[in-house]
Order: C-alpha cells, then sequence, then structure tokens
C-alpha cells in the first residue's frame, strides 16, 4: 500500500492512502523514505530506523498507525524524528506492525526500539532471529499461571514487607531522586545473576548515560550474555517510548513461549510509558482527560501490563520502576499502575532525607504474597509485627515533638526506641552504590532477614546503640557493630 | 469485496488569484493583455490584480498562486550582488581564515569577480511562496508553502524569521521569531531549505549572539565556517563511556561535597536570590586556562543582567573561550524557546571535535515558561500546572545531548549546569522534579542558608552529584570524604543544641568543628579555587589545627596559611597540583601549618594585649 504525507504535527503524522483499496490497519507500520539530508557534525547514527524492514539503510521515518480518519487518510504515531518531512512525500505500508527479531540471537545486544542493535556490534540477520510483531492479544484466561512462590531478593526492606512473586509484577514508586533507578539496579545485579534463565532489560525514556552503565556492568560481571537491553531513552520521540517497552516485552514472550524459559523482565521507566503516550494524545485529536493525560490512559496501560503474565509454558517476573511525578501518589499514572501490581516498594523522600537507603516505606509498601499461607507463620507475623510498632512510632510522633521523648509512658518509650531501631536496620549497604558509600553491599538471606526483625522485636538487642543498626547486613553484623563502638567508647 | 471508499472532492474551480507588480503603473491596454494571455495560459479564471511598485526599478514580478516568477530588476541586482559577495567572502576565507582582519583583494581575486559579473545573465527566478492567512501572539498560519518541511526556518518578506511547526494540509504553522510587528496578514513567506540551524564554531567565542547566532554585541559580523541544526539526536548508550575527568567549579563548598566531572549534568536549583547564577558563573570562570570552553545561555532574563553577567566574565577574563547566548525576556516567546538548543549545537560542535566544554542553561523555568505559551497559543491542551504534555520532553532531549564521548568518538565532552528556579523552597513541584529526574545530580541552595550568611548557600543534605566522585582528584575525594557527614550531622545537631540541652563532650566536639567547617566553605563571589588551594584548605580542615582559632578568625587564618603556603613553599603547591595526590606532602604540609600556628598565635596573642 502507498500513499503519501498530507498533515504533520509533531509526532503525529497524516497520510492518505486515497485510491487504494485497503488501507493499513490499526497498529501496522508505515514507512516514509526520508531523502537524505545535510546534517552537520558526526553524532547522527540513528535518525531513522526500520531499515532492516525496508532493506535500505537510508533515513527511514517509521510510524504506526493509530485511528483512520476517514477518506482514505490514517493518523500515524512517528517513532522516528519528524523534523525535515514535507507533505507530499511517499509512505508505504504492508498492513503489519512492526516486527522484532527474537531468540537467542538477541541476548548480549543492546538494541533500539526497532530491534536493531545500537552497541555497535553486527546486524542481526533475521535467518538465527524470527521476528514477532510487537502488537499481540494477552495470553487467554485458561493459560494464566496462579502459582504463587517467592522470589528472594537478598534486600531485607523488600524481603521482609513486601516480598516479590516469581512470576509476578513488581513496582517500584518513587519521585525523582529517591533511588529508583539504584535498586533496580541492584535488583538485576542480585536477581538477574543468581536467576537461571535470561533477562530482558527495557530502557524506557530514562537516562542514556545509566543505559551505557548498565551495559558496561553487565559486560563486566558476564550477565550480558544472557541478557538483553532495549532503549527508548528520553532524548528519543515520544513514539520510541511509548514502543520500547513492547519490544522488550516482545522479546521476553518469545522466551517464554517458544522457549518455554522463565524470563525477567526489567521496566525503567513504565511512567514514561504513560508519559509518551499523552504526548502524542493531544495531537491524534483526543479530549485531555484528568491532569492532561491521555483519555485511554487505563486501557493503554492495560493492553500492556496484561501481556506481562505468567503462563503455564513459562513465567515473566516483571519488575518495574514508576516514576511519581510531583511526588504526587495520587496522580493518575501511578495511580493506574497500581492495581496492575502484585507487589510495590515505595520509595520515600522524607526517609531518603534521613540517609535511610532503600528508601523503602514500611507503611506503603504491599504484596499479595504477604501472607501466611504463602511465606509462612513467621516472616508474617515478623512482618506486621514491625509495621505495627513503626506505626505506633508514627502516630506517636506529633506527641513526640510537641512535649518530647521524656513525657512518653515507658511502654511507649520503648517503643520509640525499638522503632528507631527497626528503621535504622531497614537501611542496607548496596553493591552498585558501593563507590558513593564506602561500604560493601550485603546479600541478606531472607530467613537472616525475618530473624533479625523478630530479635528487635522481641526486645533482644534493646542494649545496642541505634547507630550500630545502620547500614549493616544480618543482625548479627549490627551486635559486631555495636561491641565495636561499646568498646571505642570505653578506650 | 469492500466498497471502494468515496473521493475527496475535486478542488473547485476556483479563480486563480494572480498579482502583477511593475515598477511603473501598465496602460489599461497592457493590463488587458497580460489578463487574456494568463488566463489562457493557465486554462483557469484568474482574478488579476495590478500593484505598482518603484523599488522593483523595472521589469516585472508575477505572483500566480503559490508560485512567484520575477524578473524584476532590482531582484537581479540583488542576486548578482549576493553572488559577488559569496564570492568574495569565499576568497577571503581562504587566505585568512579565522577572521575578517584587514586583508586586501588580491588581483586574481578581483579578476575572477570581474569575470564573474561579466558573465551574469539575468533570468527570472521562479519560487514558492506562501501568505500569511493570520498572525498574532507570536504565532503565524500561512497558506502555501507545498513544500515545506517541518522544522525548516521561513522568511517573510519585510525581514522576519520563522520556523515551521505544524504541516497541514493546505497550510503550515509558524513559530516567528523576529519582526513579527511587521508581518501582516497577506505578507508573503519563502522557505529557506534550511531546517533551523546556527553558525558554530570558534569564530563565536568571546562574543554575545541571539540565539539564531546573529551578534548582538556590536563588535561586528561573525564569520562562522560552519553550521549545525539545532535539534538533533544524543550520543547513544554504545557512543558514551562514563564520567571520568573532574571539572573543577572552584567552590570549595561544591568541588568537595557535591563534585562534578566532565559529561554530568548538575542540576543547580533554588530559590531566588539564592546565589544560583553565581554558582555557574563562578564555573565559567574557574575553567581560564584548562581548555575547557563555556557556553552560557540565558533566557527569558532581564537584559540588564545579561549585559551584567557579560560584564563579569569580561572583567575576570573569562570571555575569550566563552560563547554567550541571549534571549531576554523581552524576545518572543519562539525566541527564547529555542535559546537552549541554539546554545547545545553550538557546545555540540566543539564536543564532537573531542574538546570539554561547559553549558549553563539560566533558567530552565523560563524556557519551561516559554514553551508553554508557544504551545497554549498553537492549542496544544494544558496538563499539570497548564504545561503541554511534552514538557519533560523538551529538556529530556536537551540535556541528554550532554553526554561523556567514548574514545572512539573523540572523547569530548559536555558538563551542562541547568539552572531551575523554586517557589518557596519547594523542590517537590512539577517542573523541578522534572528536571531532577534528567539530571545526574543536583546543588540545591537554600535562602535560609543565605540570609544567615553561609554563602554559597549549599543545602548539604539535599544536594547530591550522583557520578562526580568517581572523576574527583584523588586528594580531593580522600580528604572530603567525611565532610558531608560531619556537616550533615552539626546540622541535626545544632538545632537540637538550640534548646540549650545539656551537652556531652563528644556532641560538643561535633558543633566546635562544624561551625568551622562552615565558616571555611563560606567563599565570596568570583573568587574561584584552584584543586591545590582546596587541596590545602581541606588540609587544614582535616586535622585538629582549627579547634583552638575562634571561630570568627578562622576564614582569615585558613585564607592567610593558604598564602603563607603559596609564597614560602610553591613547590608543595606544585607537587599537588601535578600529583593530585595528597600522601607525600602531608608531613610538609603539616609542618608548615605548625610553624604558622605558632606565628599566628603571637599575632593573636599581641592584638589580645593591646586590646
Amino acid at each position: 500500500m502507498t500513499g503519501h504525507v498530507i498533515r504533520v504535527k509533531g509526532a503525529v503524522i497524516d497520510i492518505s492512502f486515497e485510491g487504494e483499496e485497503d488501507l493499513p490497519p490499526i497498529h501496522s507500520a508505515v514507512f516514509i523514505a526520508k531523502p537524505e539530508r545535510d546534517t552537520g557534525g558526526p553524532g547522527r547514527g540513528h535518525g531513522g530506523g526500520g531499515g532492516a524492514n525496508l532493506g535500505s539503510g537510508g533515513a527511514t521515518v517509521v510510524a504506526e498507525v493509530a485511528s483512520h480518519v476517514g477518506a482514505g487518510v490514517v493518523r500515524c504515531v512517528a517513532l522516528s524524528p519528524t523534523e525535515g518531512l514535507r507533505r507530499g512525500m511517499e509512505a508505504s505500508s504492508d498492513g503489519k506492525p512492526l516486527a522484532v527479531p527474537t531468540g537467542d540471537a538477541v541476548l548480549g545486544r543492546v538494541l533500539n526500539v526497532f530491534g536493531e542493535p545500537i552497541d555497535g556490534g553486527p546486524p542481526i540477520s533475521s535467518a538465527d532471529a524470527p521476528r514477532r510483531p510487537i502488537h499481540r492479544r494477552p495470553p487467554s484466561f485458561e493459560e494464566q499461571d496462579t502459582h504463587l512462590r517467592m522470589l528472594e531478593t537478598g534486600i531485607k526492606a523488600v524481603d521482609l514487607l513486601a516480598p516479590y512473586p516469581r512470576g509476578g509484577k513488581v513496582g517500584l514508586f518513587g519521585g525523582a531522586g529517591v533511588g529508583k533507578t539504584v535498586l533496580i539496579m541492584e535488583l538485576i545485579r542480585h536477581v538477574a545473576a543468581e536467576h537461571g534463565g535470561v533477562s530482558v532489560f527495557a530502557g524506557v525514556g530514562e537516562r542514556t548515560r545509566e543505559g551505557n552503565e548498565l551495559w558496561l556492568s553487565m559486560k563486566r560481571s558476564g550477565v550480558l550474555d544472557k541478557a538483553v537491553l532495549v532503549f527508548g531513552q528520553m532524548n528519543e520521540p515520544p513514539g520510541a517510548r511509548l514502543r520500547a517497552a513492547y519490544t522488550g516485552l516482545t522479546m521476553a514472550e518469545a522466551f517464554r513461549d517458544e522457549k518455554a524459559q522463565d524470563v525477567l523482565l526489567f521496566i525503567d521507566n513504565i511512567f514514561r510509558f504513560v508519559q509518551a503516550g499523552a504526548e502524542v494524545s493531544a495531537l491524534l485529536g483526543r479530549m485531555p482527560s484528568a491532569v492532561g493525560y491521555q483519555p485511554t490512559l487505563a486501557s493503554e496501560l492495560g493492553a500492556l501490563q496484561e501481556r506481562i503474565t505468567s503462563t503455564r509454558r513459562g513465567a515473566i517476573t516483571s519488575i518495574q520502576a514508576i516514576y511519581v511525578p510531583a511526588d504526587d501518589y495520587t496522580d493518575p499514572a501511578p495511580a493506574t499502575t497500581f492495581s496492575h501490581l502484585d507487589a510495590t516498594t515505595n520509595l520515600e523522600r522524607s526517609i531518603a532525607e534521613m540517609g535511610i537507603y532503600p528508601a523503602v516505606d514500611p507503611l506503603a509498601s504491599t504484596s499479595r504474597l504477604l501472607d501466611p499461607r504463602v511465606v509462612g507463620e513467621r516472616h508474617y507475623n515478623t512482618a506486621r509485627g514491625v509495621q505495627a510498632i513503626l506505626q505506633r512510632y508514627k502516630d506517636l510522633q506529633d506527641v513526640i515533638a510537641i512535649l518530647g521523648v521524656d513525657e512518653l509512658s515507658p511502654e511507649d518509650r520503648r517503643i520509640v526506641a525499638r522503632a528507631r531501631r527497626i528503621q535504622k536496620f531497614l537501611s542496607q549497604p548496596f553493591f552498585v552504590s558501593e563507590q558513593f558509600t564506602g561500604i560493601p553491599g550485603r546479600f541478606v538471606p531472607v530467613e537472616e532477614t525475618v530473624r533479625g526483625f523478630e530479635e528487635i522485636l522481641e526486645g533482644k538487642h534493646d542494649d545496642l546503640p541505634e547507630q550500630a543498626f545502620y547500614m549493616v547486613g544480618t543482625i548479627d553484623e549490627a551486635v559486631e557493630k555495636g561491641r565495636a563502638m561499646a568498646r571505642q567508647e570505653a578506650s | 469485496m469492500k466498497p471502494v471508499r468515496e473521493r475527496t472532492q475535486p478542488p473547485a474551480r476556483r479563480p486563480v488569484r494572480v498579482i502583477v507588480r511593475t515598477a511603473r503603473p501598465l496602460s489599461p491596454e497592457l493590463g488587458q493583455r497580460i489578463r487574456t494571455y494568463l488566463s489562457e495560459a493557465l486554462g483557469r479564471p484568474v482574478a488579476i490584480f495590478f500593484e505598482h511598485d518603484p523599488s522593483l526599478l523595472g521589469g516585472i514580478a508575477l505572483q500566480v498562486g503559490n508560485t512567484v516568477v520575477d524578473a524584476s530588476l532590482s531582484r537581479s541586482l540583488e542576486e548578482l550582488r549576493a553572488k559577488l559577495a559569496d564570492h568574495l567572502r569565499a576568497a577571503v576565507m581562504v587566505s585568512a581564515p579565522g577572521g575578517p582582519g584587514g586583508v586586501g583583494l588580491s588581483r586574481e581575486t578581483l579578476r575572477s569577480a570581474i569575470e564573474l559579473v561579466r558573465s551574469y545573465t539575468p533570468a527570472p527566478v521562479v519560487e514558492e511562496v506562501g501568505t500569511v492567512i493570520a498572525v498574532g501572539d507570536g504565532v503565524a498560519r500561512v497558506s502555501g508553502l507545498p513544500s515545506a518541511m517541518a522544522g525548516e526556518l521561513v522568511a517573510f518578506d519585510g525581514g522576519g524569521e520563522g520556523m515551521v511547526l505544524d504541516l497541514d494540509v493546505d497550510a503550515v504553522g509558524c513559530i516567528v521569531f523576529s519582526g513579527g510587528d511587521r508581518i501582516v496578514e497577506g505578507t508573503v513567506v519563502r522557505c529557506t531549505g534550511r531546517v533551523a540551524d546556527v553558525p558554530v564554531g570558534e569564530e563565536l567565542l568571546g562574543r554575545v549572539v541571539n540565539p539564531l547566532g546573529d551578534p548582538v554585541d556590536g563588535k561586528g559580523p561573525i564569520l562562522a565556517r560552519a553550521r549545525r541544526h539545532i535539534e538533533g539526536p544524543a550520543p547513544g548508550v554504545a557512543d558514551r563511556e562514563p564520567v571520568n575527568v573532574p571539572l573543577q567549579t572552584g567552590i570549595l563548598a561544591v568541588d568537595a561535597m557535591v563534585p562534578i566531572g566532565r559529561g554530568q549534568r548538575e542540576l543547580i536549583i533554588g530559590d531566588r536570590q539564592t546565589g544560583k547564577t553565581s554558582i555557574a558563573v563562578d564555573a565559567i570562570i574557574s575553567q581560564k586556562g584548562s581548555g575547557v570552553l563555556c557556553v552560557y545561555v540565558a533566557i527569558g532574563q532581564k537584559a540588564s543582567s545579561i549585559a551584567q553577567t557579560v560584564s563579569v566574565l569580561e572583567e575576570h577574563g573569562a570571555l575569550p573561550y566563552t560563547i554567550v547566548v541571549a534571549a531576554s525576556a523581552s524576545d518572543p516567546a519562539p525566541l527564547q524557546y529555542i535559546a537552549p538548543y541554539a546554545g547545545c549545537a553550538m557546545a555540540e560542535h566543539f564536543m564532537y571535535s573531542g574538546k570539554d566544554v561547559l553549558i549553563v542553561y539560566d533558567d530552565l523555568s523560563k524556557h519551561a515558561a516559554a514553551h508553554r505559551e508557544v504551545a497554549l497559543l498553537l492549542r496544544r491542551p494544558p496538563g499539570r500546572e497548564a504545561y503541554p504534555g511534552d514538557v519533560f520532553y523538551i529538556h529530556g532531549r536537551l540535556l541528554e545531548r550532554a553526554a561523556k564521548l567514548s574514545r572512539e568518538r573523540g572523547g569530548g565532552s559536555m558538563t551542562a549546569l541547568p539552572i531551575v528556579e523554586t517557589l518557596a523552597g519547594d523542590v517537590s513541584a512539577y517542573i523541578p522534579t522534572n528536571t531532577i529526574s534528567i539530571t545526574d545530580g543536583q546543588i540545591y541552595l537554600e535562602s535560609d542558608l543565605f540570609f544567615s550568611g553561609v554563602r554559597p548557600a549549599v543545602n548539604v543534605g539535599l544536594s547530591v552529584s550522583r557520578v562526580g566522585g568517581d572523576a574527583q582528584v584523588p586528594a580531593m575525594r580522600e580528604l572530603s570524604s567525611h565532610l558531608r557527614l560531619d556537616l550533615a550531622q552539626y546540622r541535626e545537631l545544632s538545632a537540637f543544641a538550640q534548646f540549650g540541652a545539656d551537652l556531652d563532650k563528644a556532641t560538643q566536639a561535633q558543633l566546635h568543628r562544624g561551625e568551622r567547617i562552615v565558616e571555611v566553605l563560606k567563599q565570596p563571589n568570583h573568587e574561584v579555587l584552584a584543586v591545590e588551594e582546596q587541596v590545602v584548605m581541606l588540609f587544614v580542615l582535616s586535622g585538629e589545627w582549627l579547634d583552638d582559632v575562634p571561630v570568627d578568625q578562622t576564614r582569615w587564618f585558613v585564607r592567610e596559611f593558604l598564602v603563607h603556603v603559596k609564597e614560602a613553599y610553591p613547590s608543595l603547591m606544585r607537587r599537588i597540583r601535578e600529583t593530585g595526590r595528597i600522601d607525600e606532602v602531608r608531613g610538609d604540609l603539616g609542618r608548615a601549618l605548625d610553624a604558622f600556628k605558632k606565628d599566628f598565635a603571637g599575632v593573636m596573642g599581641r592584638h589580645a594585649e593591646s586590646a
């Protein structure tokens, strides 16, 4: 099918297929060949894309059909920059969605939204990498896997209060600069390294520098051979950010469906996917909804999230970072995302300001797995005990602010002391931030985590100074640190 | 079989609008002949208008619909003049690259110029034009221009410039950069064939330009040899390498506790009048002699503030390696909107040729406001705080272009210091959190600190640098590692100590030390410190030397010691500068400090006696 460009508005292109018998259906890819133009200097490596689909390396604008607006005109979202497009330029489509390479050939590679390598390596031939369309239906009801098992992360605050389900979906919520990316990097380090299957990392609308650092560190640690990285970062047009998560997901699905493998899917950051949709929504002619978001926010997110699921053949465990704009958890984007997740870890600025990293909010983080039938009575009781004591401390804080700690009853004073120890003990040195803290990272097995908090709750460590619990791994280490501090004081 | 869709309606047989322009009024007979001829030649009815315009000098110019056939004398002369100017400029460039200078033309150049004039045959110029349908608020809607590109620059008759933003079926939407007051309905618009670009290169250093690259400092034209698109892709994942070289800002508090590396994006954030611009300007001044080139982009500021900044740079000898891109508050919003991209393109040119660049965007809050104005005028729906949906993207794609390039890409770097203004210290507002989520850290300035005399008013608790620590000079890293923690604890304790609680010895020592650290970190504007000077100051802080110096004399003591070391032990300073290490000079420096302190105590004692 051939048509021509009749209208360009930002990242939205109208293409007339007037006179053609068929129109490219919704979600199909359309290619517009842009004549070469003189561009200053180097650094213009990936101006276009979709070269593999067209068999030419020229600058091609790839767009995806979003709607049919009548009289043979289709409205498309551009996945490449639209600067330099003219009306009348020829556009072609085979009526199929964008398809990306999948399978073992993509492992160890860094790809863009079109599935093209951007790591400077050789192209991926379609012979060893079967292409799969990025749009497809979610697995049916009967294919859903309902088995709940826990995924050990080695991070105390996570394992105790919001254990992650294997084969489930997890969200890390947080405002700007509270440590989402650091936590996701630590999780990659712990989980991907221990995990037997493959990992897919989709970088959506985040910093390219972090992508570069992740790539180098995965290369160094040898995890890269079992991983594929897909990027549509914050410098790329909204269409690319809108579809990069799909590209990554399609690759994960292929491992699950065709190789029956357990796959880890990391998405940093799913909010940027929603945001990209909001950027093009108005240009597509939709009325804005709450806070200027697209009216289709819930359905767009649902269409993506419902595909991230475990089936009877294989599991996809997905860990997603969700940016909270202006620290406002009632913003429609994070609020809508909550319902899709099995476990959520909320990162809080006020906790980060206290210097406690990871800045996990113990009272707001939740997990469907925190159930005595899944994690066992002991773990469950410890976790709920920790939350109860922290909640009590929170309630007392106003009283303390006005009257001072000395005015509390002895019982409440003991609660405050233990709560402060628990707060400190929820911090943990990370491997990935060793260069900043100067403290080597710790992986704490879940039994150790439960034992540690249980002992604090029981009051076994009321004699240790608060500082002993800060930035340590197991409870034994805290005891050791406390003794060392006491010795130093004495001398 | 699907039903064949209805075709869109065929174009109506509307009369073609034709404008005939001549230098003198035409006789009625001649006019009638032109009318008959045109309607036959076009095969359509024509609506013909005759205009006479003495500035044409002679000949005739026809505008038929959106096409102009210009066979006037003035156009031919204009064309010849342009050709000659190009020719001569090329000749001057070859003979004296780098500047206009006082260049005489060679005989050969003159001869070829004469040949050019002699062989010139005037021919009618056929070009595509558009006409303004509607204009106002810095936005114009133009009919015609069928081959306009998205992002292309257009020229309005009468001297205005603009850029195509929207392509519609029979019209284009433009933003107007300049000459907006001369554009009226019916003004003729021409495509330039250029996607918005600016001149780049060393010729711009030391100059003040507007966002289109035109000089505004009255120092004559800029003969740049290269141009670069203002928008461009950022370096990809594989084109980069981790930040590993420090960028010294010359401000002790920043270099010690929020270190910045080359290729990093560090946000400077704070309320108005807390010294945000001063930090950026000091960072530029501090690059003197380091080989780092600078670009300072002023967006939406008072013209007088920009002029002041330029004069500060000039005074400190920083202008020769700096380009200033100025879009003042009175410039149209579209011009303010493109200013950071223009500055970025100029910086990019240096980065891709392997150099290190520092770019300051002062400030992005005003840039976001300018973008909001343009977007709302173009009828894009508003979102949070009435900013359009892509307000994150405009800053994301701008700041992602700052990077440390890998060795294969030439190893250049662009360090960006964007500035964002907060209201009443609210860092969790929309634009501040957006930019925090893009940059690699932030320097947070607080007005409470500022007014209590702590200047630069850096809030150490909320300021971070996510990558700069790796890039710090070893001596700095070693000496400043505990500074942050000490200072944070001091702040916590001093709030506590206000209640007059009984303090134990350890706590008193903490407070004592904290007070002195705060004193030493105070630094006046534009007095930048070299890395070895900072190392010496941090060294003084690292031991117990200051414990018995009165707080109000701490600064004086440290400064005097610094002067003393520079005079008496120049070799020590050189060693620190060259090796970047402290270990080997630790002993010497300690002894020098002991001796200095004895003298100082003497001075102090005499001082006390005389008093």
